[in-house]
């Protein structure tokens, strides 16, 4: 795979950056904008759908919830031993049981939704610039479809272009 | 059971009884010191009045068995759990030590494991072989000599016939020279343990905990 | 977004990774062989037996559930500031949150450890652990310490994530500026992070739906822990109040831990430049607060108990208030309400050293009261007969000590690896937080679907 990319000094140059390469044909969704800190203030640091992770959250909260129910009544039942004149299954020190796993199991699935959608612990190491860490902003095209017009893009925006 | 106060001499005699039935090891006086005696069953002994008209009152202790025992609940490995025939077991293979079953019971009645037991010979010799050894590290406590009644109710069952009132004897009470200690079935109203705990000069200790004991003490009558 | 204030930052924060002095080997070697001892220590109590420590008829829980309330409490110091403060969007938490994050992790790493050291037979921990086992049986439920088992580990499992994920930016910087094994040990510690933009949202969410899911577990942890002695039906140990009073207690502590923490990073790393004097002015503030609120509880509590006067619980009453337990309990009020208040309330005192002063008193104070809590009720329970006494042996205090050693080991430890303060956490400060920026509300920036 070859990307095309310029590096850019700052978020202004950035943006305008951005704003010639979709000038230049490119699509929103192929624009790679690589940075060592969150550029929030810009607009396209909001080039992105509305994050599905708050669902993921809530989703693993409720397997959690499920597994620890499943887990106490199962249990209970299973080898069913009198303590203190409690009913065999208590339901209220079942709940505290019930709460942390929920919460582990929406912590947990939060965790595991972050590093697959964020592309994390990938095996093939996908486009990077280790001057990135020095502060430059990276905005650029992976596999472009019209590579002269990324890189007349690139160019009027002020950058080198670097071909990786 | 009941305990009768009235009876009670105070002699100890339960005490060292329950010792040799149950494999309890004395732990030495450094450590008795130390408050780390290990007394199933201890006699409890309270000054009352000054000198020179100075009373003594005894009160012999041993676990009470609760139907509602807060050291049953909070056990996490069920070591301590209540059986079908009304009894608290502590199952000593369970137990990891965590000693808030202690910590839990209002009676001061469990006792845990300092170091290993050790027998000085020929004390070794005198070891029951129907109770076993509790290693380092694990609860035991009063079992009312669940090895008798088994026992018991094993040759019952051989026998086709009913286990008969007084027929299991906890050591204690077997060496109680006083009578004072009574065993038998709560179940059966006419066993003289019932007719005992009915008695108007009975009561339970710590009863307003809500432990719902099963001993009953018989008062002290008040001298003439 | 200055360029230069950026890499001096950079360089700054990076500088404990990058140069080691003899001192820290010093410190490392003093500490460690500390820990060294506590370990062998506890190895020789398990082989002589449980009776090497002070434990008794009737107390037996004493200097290691102790250690284990108190550290617990202490891990809480990470949750209040992190999430907390993130979640209300105060850009003061910034260069303070890894530290406190890190405390919350070392200090319930060492506080789990103390339910297994306290145990007679600790080789067995694992049976609280629900698995299907040949002993065909299960934890029981009903126990406050299997509670305590999963709230921990809850707890330990989402305060470590909550630590590592903003970790991984910075980890991804120094494995740029890195060579060698260096680079490859943080190249995969930072699990190939890169910084785009949709990376940089998922973080940012994900550390929202942490922090928000971390605060009920961080409560319920202390509660729980709690709830170990209110289930128990031992004089002053049966109270309703206990929950929320661990939980200030905890927050207390916590605060009081973090502010020592600070003041020697801020001292041996030579960060005056990122944890100005307003960081632990407000977090005295914060102090002062949380020492008047704990007052409160206490006063609450004993008013309450005075007032029931059953019997019970006048004997464990007066054991503190006039007892043999009269002069912890003195110090404990002077140390968590007298001290902290005279120098945090009092603006001219409520500098850096007066808030550290201040802490190390909150500390002890603190220490005492988790004590004095477990010691004297367990020492004059119902049956007056078989009232007892504590004397700690050699074997619990060198572990105690050995603890103290080992969270400062740890720490120092961390701070050479990973850069204390949060580099692009500190860096993002100077960009406006995206709420005021409302996100992809309309997906037309998307475009077509790729091809």
């Amino acid at each position: 795979m070859s990307a095309v990319y310029g590096l850019y000094e700052d978020g202004d140059a950035a943006q305008i950056a951005v704003d010639a390469l979709r000038a230049g044909g490119v699509y929103d969704n192929e624009i790679v904008v690589i940075s060592s800190e969150p550029m929030e203030d810009y607009e396209f640091g909001a080039i992105d759908h509305r994050s599905r992770l708050w669902y993921v959250a809530s989703a693993g909260g409720v397997l959690g919830c499920a597994g620890a129910v499943w887990l106490t009544r199962f249990t209970e039942i299973a080898w069913p031993l009198s303590t203190g004149n409690m009913p065999i299954v208590a339901w209220w020190p079942n709940l505290i049981v019930v709460f942390e796993l929920t919460m582990l199991g929406a912590i947990l699935s939060t965790v595991a939704a972050l590093v697959v959608t964020g592309g994390l612990a990938r095996r093939v190491p996908p486009l990077y610039d280790p001057a990135i860490s020095t502060g430059k902003i990276l905005v650029g095209v992976d596999s472009p479809r019209d590579r002269a017009a990324v890189e007349r893009a690139i160019l009027s925006a002020g950058s080198p272009v670097v071909v990786r | 059971m009941t305990v009768d106060l009235d009876r009670c001499t105070g002699c100890g005699a339960c005490v060292t009884a329950c010792h040799a039935e149950n494999n309890i090891p004395t732990v030495g006086d450094e450590q008795a010191a130390r408050g780390r005696a290990m007394h199933w069953i201890r006699v409890e002994r309270y000054w009352d009045g000054e000198f020179p008209d100075a009373r003594l009152k005894f009160r012999p202790v041993m676990c009470q068995q609760c139907d509602a025992a807060p050291c049953e609940p909070v056990c996490p490995t069920y070591a301590s759990h209540h059986t079908d025939e009304g009894l608290n077991a502590q199952v000593y293979n369970r137990c990891i030590g965590t000693r808030y079953c202690a910590n839990a019971c209002p009676y001061n009645v469990r006792f845990f494991d300092f170091f290993n037991p050790q027998w000085p010979k020929p004390l070794d010799a005198q070891l029951n072989p129907d109770v076993s050894i509790r290693e380092v590290g694990v609860m035991e406590k009063c079992t009312f000599c669940v090895q008798r009644i088994h026992a018991v109710e094993i040759q019952a069952k051989a026998d086709k016939r009913e286990v008969k009132d007084g027929e299991i004897q906890p050591a204690c009470a077997q060496s109680c020279s006083a009578k004072a200690l009574v065993f038998g079935d709560l179940n059966d109203p006419e066993s003289d343990v019932s007719r005992l705990s009915r008695a108007e000069r009975g009561a339970k200790l710590l009863e307003e905990l809500g432990t719902q004991p099963k001993i009953t003490y018989l008062a002290k009558q008040t001298q003439a | 977004m200055s360029h230069p204030a950026h890499e001096r930052l950079t360089v700054d924060l990076l500088r404990p990774l990058e140069q080691t002095s003899w001192r820290f080997y010093l410190l490392v070697a003093f500490l460690g062989s500390i820990v060294a001892m506590g370990l062998g220590t506890w190895l020789y109590q398990m082989y002589m037996g449980f009776g090497m420590t002070g434990i008794n008829m009737p107390v037996y829980w004493a200097f290691y559930i102790t250690n284990f309330v108190f550290w617990i409490g202490i891990s809480h110091a990470g949750t209040l500031i992190s999430a907390i403060l993130r979640l209300v969007n105060a850009g003061w938490r910034r260069p303070v949150t890894r530290c406190a994050e890190v405390i919350t992790a070392f200090a319930l790493m060492i506080g789990a450890m103390f339910p297994i050291i306290h145990l007679g037979r600790p080789w067995l921990f694992f049976w609280l652990v629900p698995y299907p086992n040949q002993r065909l049986i299960w934890p029981n439920f009903r126990s406050p310490l299997v509670w305590d088992f999963f709230a921990i580990s809850t707890y330990l499992t989402g305060s470590l994530l909550f630590l590592f994920l903003p970790m991984i930016p910075d980890f991804a910087l120094i494995r740029d500026r890195a060579t060698g094994f260096r680079r490859r040990a943080y190249g995969l510690l930072s699990l190939g992070w890169r910084g785009t933009t949709t990376q940089w949202h998922r973080l940012e969410t994900a550390m929202q739906i942490m922090a928000i899911a971390i605060i009920p577990v961080a409560v319920s942890v202390h509660t729980i822990v709690s709830f170990d002695f209110s289930m128990a039906p031992v004089p002053m140990w049966h109270s309703t109040m206990f929950g929320p009073y661990f939980v200030a207690g905890a927050i207390f502590s916590g605060i009081a831990g973090l502010i020592i923490a600070m003041a020697s990073l801020r001292k041996f790393l030579h960060l005056e430049r990122y944890l100005h004097p307003v960081h632990f002015e407000n977090l005295g503030k914060l102090l002062l607060m949380m020492s008047l609120l704990w007052g409160y509880f206490i006063f609450a509590e004993r008013l309450t108990t005075w007032f029931g006067n059953d019997v019970g619980e006048m004997n464990v009453f007066y054991v503190t208030q006039r007892g043999s337990f009269s002069p912890l309990y003195w110090t404990m009020v002077v140390c968590n309400l007298v001290i902290p208040f005279t120098i945090l309330a009092l603006r001219w005192l409520r500098t850096i050293a007066g808030c550290v002063v201040a802490s190390f008193s909150v500390c002890i104070g603190m220490w005492l009261e988790r004590f004095l809590i477990v010691v004297p009720s367990l020492s004059h329970k119902y049956l007056p007969y078989s009232w007892g006494h504590y004397r700690p042996r050699p074997v619990e205090i060198m572990i105690t000590v050995a603890t103290f050693a080992a969270m400062t080991l740890l720490y120092t430890l961390f701070s050479k690896f990973v850069p204390i303060i949060s580099i692009w956490e500190l860096k993002a400060g100077d960009h406006p937080s995206s709420e005021l920026y409302p996100a992809a509300m309309h997906e037309h920036s998307l475009g077509e679907t790729r091809a």
